[in-house]
């Protein structure tokens, strides 16, 4: 027979205060757990949902981002006619020539941050089809007018809709704010290409070509085409890959944060455990006394495992609680967190803590409780019952 | 110390209790020493690296824009400037790792000492990579990460140039604080030349270092003046600006970090409040007994206090012990890791041990006063009536 659940639920209450204790050492774990896993899920955001499956992005051989790539306006124009690329309503093909450039941005702190501004053509849109204009228009090309990421949006001085934004050699007027659901895309700020082209000096217009392909079944053929082609060395990847190479710069902090979650678990377990030690040791006569009432071992251990699953169980509902508000706080506070990459741009990264991130704290919780009760739950079933009533 | 003794043997009354709040203690001074050892990477960066008469010249549009390479000539005219060198991003992925994992330059390499001389290099180094035209200067812990030594062969292939080059290691910066490549700026020009192209024309940042720290400021005035109205109009900065500036985009995850740190110390005190509370409720009796027969209530709060001050100094002790092992072993591991930059390496300064020792000692303190000044106060019979 087992014990009523009850019988483990009215212990916690029974001494409020070494209860509520234990349960605050796990909801700080599930906090800080939480707004950790939420950090790298709004990287992954940023960086690995960047693509499209359907585009194929177009580089110089051997680059591996389009920061340091350089493209010829007769490779794009060869590229451009190639079989297999979509086209829009006018026949044109969805093929966007595009030069990146990272010059300095002032930060409103005083700062200053490497921005990646994309020189595109209208067409950009197109091929970007989750780019979308949220705010404003377009720009106009040759009118020195800029649209800019949400991420980019009052992070720098003057990025505001109808300000001047100064980078590179000249002001640029920002007449748009686009939004990307929150790929890096947001983090940059668009300009007319040849007017970037001119702004930086380069002696090549373009750094790489973003195509869109009419089908999927297009695309491979497309892509070995490009880069078999022996007059421009190129080479073609599809976008999804390109991003999810960019994101794989965040996997050591993967590794460092998964570390930190366990060590810190590790820790509050010990708490957990030493709360339900004593929790036995004050008990050793009420045990005797349920044991000699003819209550198996089992039923003594699954009644102290409940009690720890439980206590860990307030721990997590109340450190959830605590993580979302934090997070709403730290959203407000910090707002974003920015990124250097290795490709010397800032991604602006918008810290934000979804339920889903729960999940990994729920798990540890769990962890904690079962495993820190197992041991003194242990120790309560084997108390032979004569002797849990002499101690007494 | 009359009473150590008395600390002692309540300490190893409860084993499993004083093994198990030891060790959650020392684990969370672990995780602390660890997260602290990230925006110290940072802070050494900025404070040893960092030279107050060394400073960055590079275009006022950002430090991919470049600068024509003559006008490194101008700036060694200046009046104060001891030496300037001029460096291009060379952005040489290393075979082995397919991507760029440190920073690589072409430097000019009758310069580079002059405008180095902290830098831990031999002038036997130096002079070799003067002398072998495919010679390159190596940081420490690259070296460490890749398993070089001086005198072996690398293949760096540049994502900016459309070339790859062989190099001999011929020096190594015996530091952590510089984790670069240098190569020799004729060699990439040579190289581009073969191919005929134009060479390399131009330089990314050009590093002067002023013969005196006073006249810094005049100098940086005097080379941004030199490059006015022309196509490249230069920003100067100090090299402490320059890299706060550049890894300014950190400051947003530090917090974070400091955050994550703070919530860790917060557990470790409730963990160690928990137990010192558990261990005081359990001893009332006895607790009450000892006043009784005369002990103060100042030697009962003392050597309770004293209990869990000592529990949390020894496994703080050895949590700071752990986390300089597990530092160092980070090191070895991960290297100069790109996604974190200066982060993620993983410095262990004296203040970081001093930090987690005093914070292990906080901890004991703090944990440890509110039972035991509840314990002290208490009155005897109070006491004995609620056990009896």
């Amino acid at each position: 027979m087992l014990l009523p659940l009850s019988y483990s639920l009215r212990n916690l209450r029974a001494r409020p205060g070494r209860s509520l204790m234990t349960a605050g050492v796990i909801a700080l774990v599930v906090v800080a757990c939480t707004l950790f896993l939420g950090l790298i899920s709004s990287l992954k955001r940023t960086f690995a949902t960047s693509g499209d499956p359907l585009n194929l992005v177009v580089m110089r051989k051997g680059s591996d981002n389009d920061g340091s790539s350089q493209l010829s306006l007769e490779a794009f124009h060869a590229v451009r006619f190639f079989d297999g690329i979509a086209r829009d309503a006018e026949d044109r093909p969805l093929a966007s020539p595009e030069l990146v450039v990272q010059p300095f941005f002032r930060t409103r702190s005083g700062g200053r941050e490497n921005v990646l501004v994309r020189g595109v053509e209208p067409v950009a849109l197109a091929v970007h089809d989750r780019v979308r204009i949220s705010e404003g228009r377009m720009f106009t090309p040759s009118a020195h007018e800029a649209v800019v990421g949400r991420g980019v949006l009052g992070r720098y001085a003057g990025a505001e809709l109808g300000n001047a934004l100064e980078f590179g050699r000249g002001k640029w007027k920002v007449v748009g704010i686009f939004d990307a659901g929150s790929s890096s895309f947001e983090s940059e700020v668009w300009v007319d290409v040849r007017e970037l082209a001119n702004d930086a000096k380069r002696t090549f217009p373009y750094s790489g070509i973003r195509l869109r392909v009419a089908a999927p079944a297009d695309l491979e053929p497309l892509r070995r085409r490009i880069n078999d082609d022996p007059r421009y060395a190129l080479e073609a990847q599809r976008e999804t890959d390109y991003y999810a190479k960019q994101a794989k710069s965040a996997d050591s902090l993967y590794v460092l944060v998964v570390g930190i979650a366990v060590l810190a678990g590790i820790g509050a377990g010990f708490g957990a455990s030493n709360t339900m030690y004593a929790a036995v040791q004050a008990r050793t006569a009420e045990i005797g006394t349920l044991r000699a009432l003819g209550f198996s071992r089992r039923a003594i251990l699954s009644a102290f495992e409940i009690e720890s699953v439980a206590l860990s169980g307030v721990g997590f509902l109340v450190g959830a609680g605590c993580a979302m508000g934090l997070s709403l706080v730290l959203e407000w506070w910090i707002g974003s967190v920015a990124f250097g990459a290795s490709t010397f741009t800032t991604s602006v990264v918008t810290l934000h803590v979804a339920a889903s991130d729960l999940v990994g704290a729920f798990v540890l919780a769990l962890i904690i409780g079962v495993c820190g009760g197992l041991g003194p739950a242990w120790r309560a079933a084997r108390l032979r019952p004569i002797e849990a009533l002499r101690k007494a | 110390m009359k009473y150590a003794g008395l600390v002692l043997a309540n300490l190893r009354r409860n084993k499993l209790r004083t093994a198990l709040t030891g060790g959650a203690i020392m684990l969370a001074v672990v995780l602390v020493c660890l997260l602290l050892t990230m925006p110290a990477g940072l802070d050494a960066l900025l404070a040893n690296a960092t030279n107050n008469t060394r400073i960055s010249v590079h275009n006022k549009a950002g430090i991919v824009y470049s600068m024509p390479q003559s006008f490194v000539r101008k700036v060694r005219q200046v009046d104060g400037v001891a030496a300037a060198v001029a460096m291009t991003w060379f952005g040489g992925a290393f075979e082995e790792a397919g991507r760029v994992t440190f920073p690589n330059f072409a430097v000019e390499v009758e310069h580079i000492g002059a405008v180095y001389p902290d830098y831990p290099i031999t002038a036997q180094q130096l002079a070799d990579f003067r002398r072998y035209r495919d010679g390159a200067i190596v940081g420490r812990q690259i070296m460490h990460k890749y398993g070089w030594k001086i005198g072996d062969r690398v293949t760096l292939r540049s994502t900016v140039w459309p070339v790859n080059l062989d190099f001999r290691i011929v020096g190594e910066i015996a530091s952590d604080i510089a984790p670069l490549f240098w190569m020799n700026r004729e060699y990439l020009d040579q190289a581009l030349k073969a191919q005929g192209r134009s060479g390399l024309g131009i330089a990314g940042i050009i590093w002067v270092r002023a013969s005196d720290p006073n006249r810094v400021n005049a100098i940086m005035r005097t080379i941004d003046d030199l490059s006015r109205n022309s196509e490249a109009e230069t920003a100067c900065e100090t090299e402490k600006s320059f890299f706060s500036n550049f890894f300014g985009s950190l400051q947003g995850f530090v917090t974070i970090l400091l955050i994550v740190t703070a919530l860790v110390a917060l557990c470790l005190v409730f963990i160690a409040a928990n137990t010192a509370s558990m261990a005081v409720r359990e001893r009332a009796g006895e607790i009450a007994v000892l006043k009784a027969i005369g002990f103060g209530r100042r030697v009962i709060f003392g050597t309770l206090l004293a209990e869990t001050a000592t529990l949390s100094a020894f496994a703080g002790g050895a949590g700071v012990l752990i986390a300089v092992g597990l530092t160092r072993a980070l090191r070895v591991f991960s290297g100069w890791s790109e996604a974190l930059g200066p982060l993620g390496n993983f410095i262990v300064t004296v203040p970081v041990i001093v930090q987690g020792i005093c914070l292990s000692l906080l901890v004991g303190l703090l944990a440890g006063v509110v039972p035991s000044y509840g314990a002290a106060r208490k009155s005897v019979a109070e006491t004995l009536h609620e056990i009896f």
